[in-house]
């Protein structure tokens, strides 16, 4: 027998599994599916809540399932009346801190302690609360609210933050009773080096970290007659939100979901893709023109807001290798109440861009003081006072907000006829969808960089390097007589790893795209929950099929782009393109000192 | 720079090759401040320093009862609240040090004097129960104590003398 391969015995079925396989995961193969709160694959593994307890003969105690693996011949008892019997007992003593105000609460059907104490069958908490205090609930991030109240203790949220993004906003504060998740000083998330990623959001089991929603703001707008109210829509919303809305994972959605923002209100269906594909011509002519002017290189691409807030934070002296595009969100809203006001007869003042993204650091994005060059652009042309200011996004929504807002309706989402997008900020390009992917923005810019730059035309747009699922990628492409290498990354702890590189001097790339969450804006911290590496693969794959069917794949070529450069924007990188495409960053501190 | 940051630097490179040094850095930071204690700034610099998240530094400094996030008085008076020396008469002790030093205990159950001379605190038990009710200060066990004795020792320390 292979001496990687061990054989156990599970509920009296003897399994054979490779060694070092966890005891759940073993479990599973032998057709039994163990219940878990704490753990989560690929995530965490905290073994804080013992639901996931199981009796192996010859331990004294009972084995939490996420923390062992198999050793041969252990013999494993995964529903005898003592195992059952702990784990309602170990959930009890979970809820028994726990508010158990399940019908007004923010993940009421999708909560994995509500769902976990109907699959056990815990019908009573016996427990009285112990914890005497009730906690303040963090409110002070643009992007997410934390309330410790409903927090289980985890760590999934604790072990994101550190591994997955390097960050460690957050940790476990205090002990025994009094421990809580929080940041340093309990100063709150808006305060603290937090990148507003949402992976958290994603993570949590309960209510404890949300975002920080704005739907009753876009109620009250979509209610008011004197406004228009115009909605962009990110690329990956059109593979998610069909998931929030009771359609299979990854189901592609793209005109059922124009059609049930119609029928929501908005005046106007836009697709932030029309601003992925400007963003690409602003990218790529940005690159041809360090390039060929000795700039600073390698370029990093800045659609992304976490990563933004990350390289501000932690590597402010790298800021310069950012490209100055401002991300597509932001492009839209500098575009819909400029040239969209003018071209439509629109008061700018009276319009509002709702955006729905995947991702809930665009909120922090939205309200930086910066996003603001439409007000610029109008101010003196309408003699416009400081008071009357007004930001280029006025609200970003979560994909999980929208379709909350939808079942409030009571749209029959999967019901809905497609329908398409209104003209002119609605016209996309394939290049434009595949932004949704981690890769998708290299892959994008080449199209466009590459012809430009040999001045032949491309023939296959597909890098099938650049779309291997790893968190680091890279190409190497022939331009004329020399060779450009180019990365991607996606997660911050990958990101950081390319920035180390540039650090050190070491950096092979001319090009590099970095996106905040993992496999891109497709897993986003703002997108349904769950969200896992299956379902972002499904994701994936829809994205793809997208830009398949799309009859211009490279962003210079969309026909509407082209009429806005010739008709307002005169060409990239042009003065009025850098007044209202292009952005400065801030450098940030990573330990404050008064 | 500060003659803190530079003493803070210097106990982090002193430290910085060990295992687990964060837990031996608190300790020396703490034990070399003025009041006892880590301060929010001293806590920054440990951090900036061993180049760990702050939040990490947080966590390590409220888990460990030995820190102090809050200055310590001169003179330490550890009332202990175990059953023992409750069944003898602790809480109209405790209830007396604090109103001979004008104090409130806050939800730690500790409380500084303004002037920093004084800091109260209470504990579940010393392991001295046969003693009780025991009182530490400046952690000098003193057993069996009643109102009369403590009144003296607590005299005694607000005329700066020892106390025997």
């Amino acid at each position: 027998m292979d001496e990687q391969m061990i054989s156990c015995t599970i509920d009296g079925k003897t399994i054979t599994v490779e060694r070092g396989t966890r005891i759940l995961d073993a479990c599973e193969r032998a057709g039994i599916k163990i219940p878990t709160l704490c753990y989560l694959k690929d995530v965490s593994s905290h073994g804080s809540c013992g639901v996931c307890v199981v009796e192996v003969e010859g331990a004294k105690r009972l084995v939490r399932s996420c923390m062992h693996t198999v050793m041969p011949g252990m013999v494993i008892h995964t529903h005898n009346q003592r195992v059952l019997h702990a784990r309602k007992l170990n959930l009890e003593l979970v809820l028994a801190n726990h508010p158990l105000l399940c019908t007004t609460c923010e993940r009421n059907l999708n909560c994995e302690l509500q769902a976990l104490s109907q699959q056990l069958g815990v019908r009573t908490s016996r427990f009285p609360r112990t914890k005497k205090k009730f906690e303040e609930v963090d409110v002070t991030s643009a992007s997410l609210i934390r309330d410790p109240n409903a927090c289980i203790l985890c760590n999934r949220c604790v072990e994101v933050c550190a591994s997955m993004q390097s960050v460690s906003a957050i940790q476990m504060v205090g002990r025994g009773l009094k421990t809580k998740v929080a940041t340093f000083y309990d100063q709150g998330l808006g305060n603290s080096v937090c990148t507003n990623c949402g992976q958290c959001s994603l993570v949590c089991p309960t209510a404890a970290i949300t975002e920080k929603s704005q739907a009753q703001q876009v109620f009250d707008a979509l209610a008011d007659p004197s406004l228009v109210v115009l909605v962009q829509t990110a690329p990956a919303i059109r593979v998610g939100l069909g998931e929030a809305m009771g359609l299979g994972e990854g189901s592609l959605v793209t005109g059922q979901m124009v059609s049930s923002l119609r029928a929501l209100g908005f005046d106007k269906v836009f697709d932030t893709q029309f601003t992925a594909d400007l963003t690409i011509m602003e990218e790529a002519y940005e690159l041809m023109h360090r390039l060929t002017h000795q700039g600073q290189l390698p370029m990093i691409t800045s659609c992304s807001p976490g990563w933004i807030k990350f390289i501000e934070t932690f590597y402010p002296e790298q800021v310069g290798h950012l490209s100055s595009c401002k991300s597509p969100q932001q492009m839209f809203g500098a575009i819909a109440k400029t040239f969209y006001a003018e071209q439509a007869h629109l008061d700018p003042r009276k319009i509002r861009v709702v955006s729905i993204m995947p991702c809930t650091a665009k909120k922090f994005e939205a309200g930086r003081s910066e996003m603001d060059s439409s007000f610029a652009y109008w101010k003196e042309k309408l003699n416009l006072s400081e008071v009357e200011r007004f930001a280029d996004v006025d609200w970003a929504l979560t994909t999980r907000e929208l379709a909350k807002m939808l079942k409030q309706v009571g749209i029959d989402f999967a019901g809905l006829e497609a329908s398409d997008f209104d003209d002119p900020l609605g016209a996309s390009t394939g290049g434009a969808v595949i932004f949704a992917s981690s890769g998708g923005v290299m892959e994008a810019a080449l199209r466009t960089a590459v012809e430009k730059l040999t001045g032949t035309v491309l023939q296959d747009v597909e890098f099938a390097s650049l779309r291997e699922r790893k968190g680091i990628r890279e190409a190497a492409l022939k331009i004329g007589e020399s060779t450009v290498k180019v990365a991607v990354a996606n997660t911050l702890s990958n990101a950081r790893v390319l920035l180390d590189q540039i650090k050190a001097g070491t950096s092979p790339y001319t090009f590099i795209e970095v996106m905040t969450c993992p496999d891109g804006c497709l897993g986003g911290g703002g997108q349904p929950i769950p969200t896992n590496a299956d379902i972002r693969a499904k994701r994936a794959e829809s994205i793809y099929e997208e830009d398949r069917s799309k009859p211009i794949r490279k962003s210079h070529e969309n026909p509407a782009i082209q009429d806005l450069y010739a008709r307002f924007l005169d060409q990239p990188l042009s003065p009025m393109s850098h007044h209202l495409l292009h952005t400065t960053y801030t450098k940030r501190v990573v330990y404050p000192l008064d | 720079m500060s003659d803190r940051h530079t003493a803070i630097q210097e106990i982090v490179a002193s430290h910085r090759t060990e295992r687990g040094a964060l837990l031996s850095i608190l300790e020396a930071v703490q034990r070399s401040s003025d009041h006892n204690y880590l301060s929010k700034e001293e806590l920054v610099l440990v951090a900036k320093e061993l180049e760990v998240p702050l939040s990490t530094v947080y966590s390590v400094a409220t888990f460990y009862a030995f820190f102090n996030l809050k200055a310590q008085g001169e003179h330490v008076i550890t009332v202990c609240r175990g059953t023992a020396c409750h069944t003898r008469g602790s809480k109209p002790l405790l209830t007396q040090v604090l109103k001979q030093l004008n104090l409130q205990l806050d939800e730690e159950g500790t409380a500084t004097t303004d002037d920093v001379r004084f800091t109260v605190h209470t504990v579940a038990c010393f392991g001295q129960c046969a003693l009780a009710p025991v009182i530490a200060i400046d952690s000098v066990i003193h057993s069996r104590v009643t109102e009369q004795k403590l009144s003296q020792m607590l005299q005694s320390l607000l005329e700066g003398k020892e106390v025997s």
